[in-house]
């Protein structure tokens, strides 16, 4: 049964991420074959769509200020270690980069790629901020239509 | 090791079932462990004493302190749970049954500290993550500090 087929990966960069990823590599054992290594920016000198693919050339070139593209030029090669890092373990990966607000933006991603399964940190604030704000995790678990592995900050 | 043992809350509702196919494949990405838990609700059980209670000895030893269809019902569950385990001993993961009586997110919080648990599956109802609804599963996440796989059902409750 293909209950882990393909698995999105959200990342942020942190230190959480990096140990949420050693869960997506362990998936494979479980029939993980795709990985959509998934980052939302959330903040650019400029207006831009939500949901805007980052990762289309012509968007990078043509529309993004200069200071911007060195941004998102940068996040690109933190994907692109990770996208080797992932095939390197035999995965086929790709990669979303998309411009807005991350819940949405992974769970819309997750729809579009048919995501079995959404792997991702939650780096856990505070009861009032979650229920007034929501953090991202909790909003993809209230948005997602597949299974979440959420993977929480251990308190040392 | 990071899905080597497995806690497994369920209550008996269709969505809480829905989350064994996940748990059984695990199996392939080194689950050898999955602990069967449910939690016995104050609100459902009234107050009984607070013990793990893990054989259908232990389960019956509670008719003293419930009315006679409630420890049936009790009994009754019990075995459900144990024929929930033969499925993954079947497949080759050992399991325990267990109920406890108390509040959901610190029994499930408790024991999964005190059993080492890698991982927290839960099969729950999309209307319990809703925003006007804040207690239980939220608080459940909110407490328990193992990776929680949520997996979640649109059916009625």
């Amino acid at each position: 049964m293909p209950l882990f087929k393909t698995v999105l990966y959200s990342t942020d960069f942190s230190p959480l991420a990096e140990t949420a990823l050693e869960y997506v590599k362990k998936l494979k054992e479980a029939g993980a074959k795709k990985v959509i290594v998934t980052h939302v920016v959330t903040s650019l000198s400029i207006e831009l769509p939500e949901g805007t693919d980052l990762m289309n050339s012509e968007i990078l070139s043509n529309v993004l200020p200069k200071a911007d593209q060195l941004y998102v030029t940068s996040i690109i090669e933190k994907l692109d270690r990770i996208k080797k890092n992932l095939e390197f373990n035999e995965l086929e990966v790709e990669i979303a980069l998309r411009y807005g607000t991350p819940g949405d933006e992974i769970v819309n991603v997750a729809k579009e790629k048919g995501a079995s399964v959404i792997v991702m940190g939650a780096h856990g604030k505070g009861l009032l901020t979650e229920i007034l704000l929501g953090s991202v995790s909790v909003d993809v678990m209230r948005k997602a239509e597949c299974p979440v592995l959420i993977i929480k900050k251990r308190e040392e | 090791m990071l899905f080597e043992k497995i806690l497994y809350p369920i209550d008996f509702e269709k969505h809480s079932l829905e989350a064994k196919p996940y748990v059984l494949k695990l199996k392939e990405a080194g689950c050898k462990e999955v602990h069967i838990l449910h939690v016995l609700l104050p609100s459902e059980w009234g107050l009984l004493p607070k013990e793990e209670y893990d054989s259908i000895e232990k389960v019956e030893g509670l008719k003293s302190a419930l009315s006679e269809g409630y420890s049936d019902a009790l009994i009754k569950r019990f075995k459900e749970m144990e024929e929930l385990a033969k499925e993954f001993e079947e497949n080759g993961i050992k399991t325990k049954v267990v109920m406890i009586p108390g509040e959901l997110d610190e029994v499930i919080s408790n024991y999964a500290d005190k059993y080492g648990v890698k991982l927290v599956t839960l099969g729950i109802n999309a209307a319990s993550l809703s925003i006007f609804r804040v207690g239980k599963i939220m608080d459940v996440l909110k407490a328990t500090k193992q990776p929680i796989l949520i997996v979640k059902s649109e059916s009625e409750e």
